[in-house]
């Protein structure tokens, strides 16, 4: 009971810090009173805020609302030019004649991704192999050099997660022929995301959710290795490391500015080593790794084969920081 | 004794105002969302619809969709099939049709292939489930293949908008998802009892099979009466893809892979079930060539 209300103020600190950080723009260091003046609160304030185009912050990037402060002549316009220049652009908007002007289909992004990190956890299932399919967790982290292109990582974790078909077992007693096949360890991959493709949806016809659409490309690396299913006897195989290129596209939808669930389907290349389908050397008699029996590791690798790992990846996107700028205003 | 009354008073007074000031501040918290939120219900925008003058490309329309697909993950065969989706919108989110294919062409996989080339004919159990002279194409003629399949089914599109690109091709899109059930026909291998007959016939007989079938997809409408779709479907369904013996019967009749297995024979028991999955692309047209528009 005595640290009840050190536990209030902690679950009042917890519950306020998310909804401070989403509207900390919208809070005005300057004066309150010019709210009723023309605003660069919509620029700088929540995004979206402000339906009627004013916003409730006002200041913002000029840091202290408008009025004198945006003067050319003032020291703050002086100091930093750009943060005059929205209220020059609201005129001089506003003085064009609309009747022959271009209108997009998306006034405003809606969630504007330049010089934001996206954080994504996701799981990773397998498109193209019938034989073992290979599951994993992931996480990727994107850096947004400009609103359309990142670089980012992303690590697949999958050696808990590899399943042997039963298709395999059943196929192996019918025939008598043993498919190679490999199980996955882990993937880790230097990516470069390009995002040529937005729009918005309407759900249900009732309410607007934000999406786009992305092509991702790279390079990495992939640690993988046979499942003994020719010899499982006398082979039992190590992991092995091998550059692996990976491509795909994705698709993105917003809950909000800075949250998004996205699915992407992303091929990884590489080359595989397969196990050897002949069982070669001298029969096994004692001591480990005997140089020409069949426990001799050099004679268990078999052929070589480019592999395309096709995977689906669905997750979900935290982008940070949670608000931003626009440049101009909505 | 005062000094521990006078403590616990301070203590009380400390936690009053820890609560005074967490209230405080989550009152802070909720009057800045719900300012917001009032700005929101009161603008020139309240009470507006998410979207005007939407061009309602599917409600009192009929789209005929030619389509070809392509199966996916195929053990011993794949398939190419072509067909048609007809679908009459109720409203612009709801629509009954149908999708009907039947296949264009098969191929086989490298499985296959590698298995008429190298499968040991002397053993007992191949003998009976792969067909004689190695590498001369006989068992590819033996594995399963779909021939047709129809499926009235109910779609549902839940999401509509448009699209950008490079900020300068604007279309509108939606996004469906769809659930049916209809018949799958299929040539698999036909049934053999005993040991001999199995190992001398490996031919293939038609079957039908009631399957389920669900899926999403995308329209894109490239102008007020043509669209490109791409679609996802499974239809699950058990079936003997390869004409394998792989299963018996046990005393109840049940399908097993345990006791009863091997038990010479290729029939209904061999069968296992499969997500069978396949992607499917469409040129969709719509009568009337005018959709309707809203307020």
């Amino acid at each position: 009971m005595k640290q009840s209300p050190l536990k209030l103020l902690l679950v009042a600190a917890l519950v306020a810090l998310p909804s401070t950080a989403y509207a900390q723009k919208k809070t005005d260091k300057g004066d309150s009173s010019k709210t009723d003046q023309p605003s660069t609160g919509d620029d700088t304030g929540v995004p979206g805020g402000g339906l009627g185009g004013g916003g409730t912050g006002g200041g913002g990037t000029g840091g202290g609302g408008a009025g004198d402060a945006n003067s050319p002549d003032s020291f703050i316009c002086q100091a930093n030019p750009e943060a005059c220049q929205v209220p020059n652009l609201i005129k001089e908007y506003a003085a064009k004649d609309l009747k022959d002007s271009q209108v997009y289909a998306v006034q405003q992004i809606y969630a504007l991704r330049r010089h934001r990190v996206e954080i994504s956890p996701y799981w990773s299932a397998t498109l193209n192999d019938q034989f073992v399919s290979h599951a994993a967790p992931g996480l990727s982290i994107n850096y947004y050099v400009t609103n359309v292109l990142a670089v980012g990582l992303n690590f697949n974790y999958y050696q808990p997660f590899n399943a042997d078909a039963e298709f395999n077992k059943l196929n192996r007693e019918a025939t008598r022929l043993a498919v190679p096949i490999n199980d996955y360890n882990y993937g880790a991959n230097l990516n470069f995301t390009y995002v040529p493709l937005y729009g918005k949806f309407a759900g249900f016809g009732d309410f607007i959710f934000h999406w786009d659409g992305y092509i991702v490309g790279g390079i990495g690396a992939i640690s993988t290795r046979p499942v003994a299913v020719v010899d499982p006897e006398n082979r039992n195989f190590n992991w092995k490391t091998k550059v692996a290129f990976n491509g795909g596209v994705g698709l993105r939808v917003f809950f909000n500015r800075w949250l998004a669930a996205f699915l992407e389907v992303r091929d990884y290349v590489y080359n595989e080593q397969l196990e050897d389908t002949s069982v070669t050397g001298k029969p096994y008699v004692s001591g480990p790794n005997i140089t020409g029996t069949v426990r001799d590791p050099n004679t268990w690798y078999g052929q070589n084969s480019l592999t395309n790992a096709v995977q689906a990846q669905f997750g979900i996107s935290i982008f940070l920081p949670f608000t931003w700028t626009y440049r101009l205003p909505k | 004794m005062a000094r521990n009354r006078k403590v616990t008073a301070m203590k009380k007074l400390f936690a009053g105002l820890a609560i005074g000031a967490a209230a405080g501040a989550a009152m802070f918290v909720s009057t800045n969302e719900a300012s917001a939120q009032e700005i929101q219900l009161t603008g020139p925008l309240a009470h507006a619809p998410a979207a005007r003058h939407l061009r309602l490309h599917r409600e009192g329309r009929i789209e005929i969709a030619p389509s070809f697909s392509a199966t996916l993950l195929d053990e011993y065969r794949r398939t190419l099939l072509v067909g048609a989706r007809v679908n009459y919108g109720i409203t612009d989110w709801l629509a009954v049709g149908v999708w009907g294919a039947f296949q264009g062409a098969g191929f086989s996989t490298s499985l296959a292939n590698q298995i008429d080339a190298n499968a040991p004919r002397n053993a007992g159990l191949v003998k009976q489930n792969v067909s004689p002279n190695a590498g001369q194409g006989e068992f590819q003629k033996q594995v399963g293949e779909i021939s047709y399949m129809a499926m009235p089914q109910i779609t549902a599109i839940p999401f509509r908008g448009k699209l950008a690109l490079f900020q300068s091709v604007f279309a509108d899109v939606d996004a469906y998802v769809f659930l049916g059930a209809g018949v799958v026909g299929t040539k698999e291998r036909a049934d053999c009892t005993d040991v001999v007959s199995c190992a001398q016939n490996h031919d293939l007989q038609a079957q039908n099979h009631i399957a389920p079938t669900w899926g999403l997809g995308f329209d894109f409408y490239l102008n007020n009466w043509l669209g490109l779709g791409l679609e996802y479907r499974m239809v699950p369904f058990a079936w003997n893809r390869a004409g394998f013996d792989i299963r018996g019967q046990d005393a109840n009749g049940n399908r097993t892979s345990s006791g009863a297995y091997p038990d010479g024979q290729v029939t209904s028991a061999d069968a296992t079930y499969r997500f069978n999955s396949m992607i499917s692309i469409y040129l969709g047209f719509s009568f009337p060539q005018q959709p309707k528009i809203t307020d």
